[in-house]
């Protein structure tokens, strides 16, 4: 609903809709959401215009030139082959992979407006195994390739994650393929246990 | 609030539909004017309620109308109600004018109506008339209790935690939590399964 009402940040938006673009189901109610929107907005009491408003609008309609359908975003040739991505995702520039830890590479995204959640795409290897881990706050994950699995279930491409402090999951890739996800993060990942916090300071996402 | 009959709700949803073709086949006036009339203030309302000044609010309802005249030819009553259509387009103003107030130094413009556009594929209720869509909407709302439909308003409004809406209408946060989650539910019930 948050998604619809237009008032995630950035961040969480893009992973909603990262989403939204496999599951025809959420869609189907985000646009009953806009719905819902609509039936609030027509609820509302009215504000009385300024006096001149409507002469105002009136005054401006001939010089408005009627919108043809939406030009597509610009394809930035950096995310144009990321699968599942939404349209206007692939147009945010993103950094080449970058090695975080073993077998696992991450490309940051770059927002145009600031966003206190952060977006990347994670990239681990088949077989890796995610060190135990916790979140100060939260992460989403939408699988666009390949899948996990941890205690919560078994995800693969389209499906949604959501983890926060209330878990403490360790985390396997189980395809045959690289598994690549969309995350949007809000606070850091708290590894566990000795090992944990002997890797915590090499492990920046 | 919402407390038309259901012949009340599918006639407008038909009407203000109607009046969207007017304009985007031949610019009429009168059905603009009708449209400003009663969407304006309300689409006001909705700014205030967002956060914005009376001037911000008075600017983003014109706004909001101009684009509905420009935008008239997008209108698909098959895809969208009249109202929720609208209403997305208040939002995206919205959306806009909150990021321009914060000046982060956007070093590219952005097409926040793109920012919604995640499908391509097949409309799953492509057969189902629009406007039935919209009456369903608005009288499963109507079935809402006062309570649960004040959190689902708030939530249209502005970013307010559930702690910020427990503070506003001082309630205790579990009480907030429980009336949305209650709430959502009797809307999915209501609603059917969306598809």
């Amino acid at each position: 609903m948050a998604f619809a009402a237009g008032v995630l940040d950035l961040g969480q938006h893009v992973a909603i809709a990262t989403h939204l673009v496999g599951c025809p189901h959420c869609r189907a109610a985000a646009r009953a959401m806009e719905h819902v929107g609509g039936a609030v907005l027509t609820g509302l009491p009215p504000a009385a215009m300024s006096s001149g408003a409507r002469a105002a609008v009136e005054a401006r309609l001939s010089e408005l030139v009627p919108s043809s359908a939406a030009t597509p975003a610009r394809g930035a040739a950096g995310l144009a082959d990321v699968p599942r991505l939404p349209h206007f995702v692939r147009g945010y520039p993103a950094s080449p992979w970058k090695w975080i830890a073993p077998k696992v590479h991450l490309r940051l995204i770059a927002l145009p407006v600031a966003s206190a959640t952060r977006v990347f795409l994670l990239k681990s290897r088949p077989g890796t195994k995610m060190i135990e881990h916790t979140h100060t706050g939260f992460e989403m994950s939408c699988v666009l390739s390949g899948s996990f699995v941890h205690a919560g279930g078994h995800f693969g491409p389209g499906d949604f994650d959501l983890g926060d402090g209330s878990v403490d999951h360790e985390v396997m890739i189980d395809s045959a393929d690289d598994c690549i996800c969309l995350v949007a993060m809000q606070g850091d990942l708290k590894l566990n246990g000795m090992i944990g916090r002997l890797l915590q300071p090499l492990i920046r996402m | 609030m919402l407390n038309e009959t259901p012949n009340d709700a599918t006639s407008d949803a038909v009407r203000w539909a109607a009046l969207i073709e007017a304009i985007a086949s031949r610019q009429d006036r009168e059905a603009f004017a009708t449209l400003f009339e009663y969407f304006a203030p309300r689409i006001k309302t909705f700014m205030r309620r967002s956060g914005a000044s009376e001037q911000s609010a008075d600017e983003l309802a014109q706004e909001t109308l101009l684009a509905v005249w420009s935008k008239a030819r997008l209108f698909d009553p098959r895809s969208a109600g009249a109202t929720a259509w609208i209403f997305t387009i208040a939002r995206n103003l919205r959306i806009d004018a909150l990021r321009r107030e914060k000046r982060t130094g956007a070093v590219y413009t952005v097409e926040i109506d793109s920012e919604f556009h995640v499908d391509d594929g097949p409309q799953p209720d492509a057969n189902l008339a629009m406007s039935q869509t919209e009456s369903r909407v608005r009288n499963a709302l109507a079935f809402l209790s006062e309570d649960q439909l004040q959190v689902i308003e708030l939530s249209f409004f502005e970013v307010k935690t559930h702690a910020e809406i427990a503070q506003t209408l001082r309630i205790p946060l579990g009480t907030v939590k429980s009336r949305l989650r209650l709430a959502m539910k009797r809307l999915r019930g209501l609603l059917g399964d969306f598809s």
